[in-house]
């Protein structure tokens, strides 16, 4: 017989969002164990039966040991797809190696592809993801990929967080105008971008500001943030265009390396996230930090996608 | 060597570089390192346009980090328009994983008794939680045979030697016809961690542990893979859950010629196998070098608080005692959850050792240490049964955790072990004289070119490089 009944996954590290989304949808997730071993092997072990179930497996992929939790994350997916469940829905916000996209010098491996491959390989049925790096990503995978947009949380941050009649929305670089004008169209802001010249990796050079930011406020929307070296130095930008003050609203925060410093040493007055990445012990350290809960935003697409619903009114509105 | 390209992970760049000098090529360039946010950065600097590609990197290290390297190289080179992209494994990660599930404290955990079937329904099927059933076995058969070979044991083990009796503060006490139906107590599981894993809608769930091995196997594939070689694969079945062709060397000559010639009167060792998997590999090496072959054999049963009279202990001779009958009560009525309560029934861990190595030296053979626990275990009860040197000879020393600190302390006069997984820090840390380290460049080497030439490989196999 079958069963309508879904099962929520989610490793034994940065639960959080797993939690609230848990919460949001009156379930409980399921009892799982992950086993390191000394070796740094892992196995896992589910302590109920997922037969014939709609299994969703929530993971927050922040900075620092990305590689264990994919193969924690694959391994999870085929020990779902071995005990039979019906279908596997791997939700991850914040997609690892995102940024490695496409063959940008000769012979660089395009890992994003190789990722979309893995999860296909590992016996993933469905992709849930926020704010691809490069919507194009959606066509790596043989499986459909919904990308949620972080829009509809962030449009409602604005208006009530910030005095946004005063703001303007900034694009700290080319790839993200189309974003940020999408959302200044929605809050019926102006616009302006950020032009910079790009030397290496994790590197910034020059920057050049296109557009009148004079007494405004300045929201720098960005899908995210690393270092956090652009952000600080947009910000210093913006001032010395005689700016009010700068704010930056990032999807995902990943915050590695020297971000916290940079942002804490930077002009910026606030820098928001949403909390696809886990970065609870980070806002402890940094005063500046804020965040903004899309859960409601996944456990809706959850609840959507169990039932055959469609998911596109997500795209533009936040869930009640 | 035309139309080759060795690219080293960064797992183990030495072992590379001897491979490289004994195919008298260089390691083609590739710079390896991270992001920031901790996600792998390759870049390949020669062209690998229709080359012949090889990536080596060992499981060892950061398991997972080396592994997702290894697929991101393997990808690269293959959108990179590489002929042919092999992976070679000189120690594959993740071929061996627990059948059994285990506690944090190393105890198993035995699945609830599957008496009561029930079906995943909504609401869920009450479960009576009370009752304690046994597993549905044939207990009187199966009794009668164990009687026999108990008997027959103790007969020929004391016909050599007295039963070495030891008692540890009865701590290792254990029944051992009894223990062998296990009994564990419903929702009372082992320890208070795993308490919350069951709950009453689960009843008739046996707990299993994913197996990651095919996974792997896929994953390798995906990347790109067309030809896997590795050496000494745990499980020889590991090969068929590859789609492409996989080329497991054996240590095992070098093994052989290492005894030979190292080990002062080798004609009177015994080649001995630490656990029964193993024995099969042992046993080869024996008869290849006509020496004889023990075995030991390490058992888990659980231990129950009422029952028949305590055996005493066994950790050194092996000698089964005590072929009492079965608690009849437990097989007609249910026993009460009272009975069995968590912190009185406990899992104990025995070890024979079938075989005489009385006076002998004895050579270890296993194929992977990780924790050393097994080895470290079959040293102490070797020496405990007489035995005046004990080597051990591992393929794959991965010694995780505070496994070489245990090394160091244990009975084992010697390591020899092979350089699939770096040794320098066994090295160091064990001293030149307690470790040797074969060196298995050359096999790895002369199967590259093998594989690059299109010859047969199969002469590896039985006679080394």
């Amino acid at each position: 017989m079958a069963t309508n009944s879904i099962k929520l996954l989610a490793p034994d590290v940065h639960r959080g969002l797993a939690e609230l989304v848990a919460k949001r949808l009156g379930l409980k997730l399921t009892e799982t164990k992950l086993k390191r071993d000394p070796s740094g092997e892992v196995s896992f072990s589910i302590a109920e039966s997922v037969r014939d179930q709609d299994i969703f497996i929530i993971t927050q992929i922040g900075s620092g040991v990305v590689n264990d939790r994919v193969l924690e994350l694959l391994i999870m997916i085929n020990a779902s797809k071995t005990a039979s469940a019906r279908r596997i829905t791997a939700v991850i916000p914040n997609f690892p190696y995102a940024r490695q996209d496409r063959k940008d010098k000769s012979r660089a491996p395009i890992t994003a592809k190789l990722m979309a491959d893995m999860l296909t390989t590992a016996g993933c049925d469905h992709v849930v993801t926020m704010d691809l790096h490069a919507s194009q990503i959606q066509g790596f995978f043989d499986v459909p990929v919904d990308n949620l947009y972080a829009e509809p949380s962030v449009v409602r941050y604005i208006r009530e967080h910030v005095n946004y009649k005063e703001s303007i929305i900034i694009s700290p670089d080319a790839g993200g105008a189309k974003r940020a004008a999408a959302l200044a169209d929605r809050l019926d802001l102006n616009f302006a971008l950020i032009h910079k010249e790009r030397a290496r990796a994790n590197e910034v050079s020059r920057m050049v500001l296109v557009g009148d930011v004079t007494d405004k406020v300045c929201i720098i929307v960005d899908d995210m943030a690393d270092t956090c070296g652009t952000l600080a130095k947009a910000a210093e930008v913006l001032l010395e265009n005689r700016a009010k003050s700068v704010i930056a609203i990032v999807t995902h925060g990943v915050l590695s390396g020297r971000a916290i410093e940079n942002i804490n040493n930077s002009k910026l007055d606030r820098v928001v996230c949403t909390n696809t990445v886990p970065f609870e012990e980070k806002m402890k350290l940094c005063p500046k930090l804020d965040v903004i809960d899309v859960s409601a935003v996944l456990a809706e697409s959850i609840r959507r996608l169990h039932n055959g619903e469609s998911i596109s009114y997500l795209f533009k509105s936040y869930p009640l | 060597m035309n139309n080759i390209v060795v690219f080293a992970g960064s797992s183990d760049p030495y072992l590379v570089k001897k491979i490289c000098e004994n195919l008298s090529i260089k390691p083609s360039q590739v710079k390896l390192g991270k992001f920031s946010n901790g996600e792998t950065s390759i870049s390949i600097m020669e062209s690998v346009r229709e080359k012949d590609v090889y990536v080596i990197q060992s499981g060892c290290g950061h398991v997972n980090d080396n592994f997702m390297e290894l697929l991101i190289l393997l990808n690269a080179c293959k959108t990179a328009s590489a002929s042919r992209v092999t992976a070679v494994m000189p120690y594959f990660c993740y071929s061996r994983q627990p059948d059994i599930p285990y506690t944090a404290k190393g105890a198993p955990l035995i699945s609830k008794p599957k008496e009561k079937y029930t079906f995943e329904s909504h609401p869920g099927t009450p479960v009576s939680s009370i009752l304690t059933t046994q597993r549905p076995t044939s207990p009187g058969a199966r009794r009668a045979v164990e009687d026999i070979l108990e008997t027959t044991i103790i007969s020929t083990l004391s016909l050599e030697q007295p039963i070495p009796k030891k008692s540890n503060g009865g701590e290792l006490h254990k029944s051992p016809s009894q223990s062998r139906i296990p009994m564990v107590p419903e929702r009372k599981e082992n320890s208070s961690e795993m308490g919350s894993f069951f709950n009453a809608n689960n009843a008739g769930y046996k707990l299993w542990v994913a197996q990651a091995g095919t996974l792997i196997a896929n994953l390798l594939t995906t990347a790109g893979a067309d030809h896997v070689i590795t050496m000494d694969l745990h499980d020889a079945q590991f090969q068929g859950f590859f789609d492409i062709p996989v080329d497991n060397l054996y240590c095992k000559p070098i093994a052989q010629n290492y005894i030979q010639y190292n080990i002062p009167n080798y004609q009177d060792a015994v080649i001995v196998s630490p656990d029964a998997g193993g024995a099969k590999r042992a046993a080869s090496i024996a008869d290849a070098l006509e020496l004889s072959f023990a075995l030991i054999h390490k058992e888990r049963r659980s231990q129950l608080p009422k029952g028949p009279p305590d055996a005493s202990l066994t950790s050194g001779g092996g000698a089964v005692l005590s072929p009492k009958p079965l608690v009849s009560t437990s097989l007609n009525g249910p026993l009460s959850s009272q009975d069995m309560n968590p912190s009185s029934s406990k899992y104990v861990q025995t070890t024979m050792l079938v075989g005489d190595v009385r006076n002998k030296i004895c050579i270890i053979v296993d194929d992977l240490v990780d924790t050393s626990y097994t080895i470290t275990r079959a040293a102490k009860l070797l020496k405990d049964q007489g035995a005046t040197t004990v080597y051990a000879l591992i393929t794959h020393g991965v010694f995780s955790g505070d496994a070489l600190n245990r090394v160091s302390q244990s009975a084992i006069d010697k390591i020899i072990v092979t350089n699939t997984v770096p040794q320098d820090k066994t090295v160091s840390f064990l001293g030149k004289k307690r470790v040797h380290v074969l060196d298995v460049s050359r096999i790895f080497a002369e199967s590259i070119r093998r594989i690059h030439n299109g010859e047969s490989i199969s002469m590896l196999f039985e006679h080394g490089w």
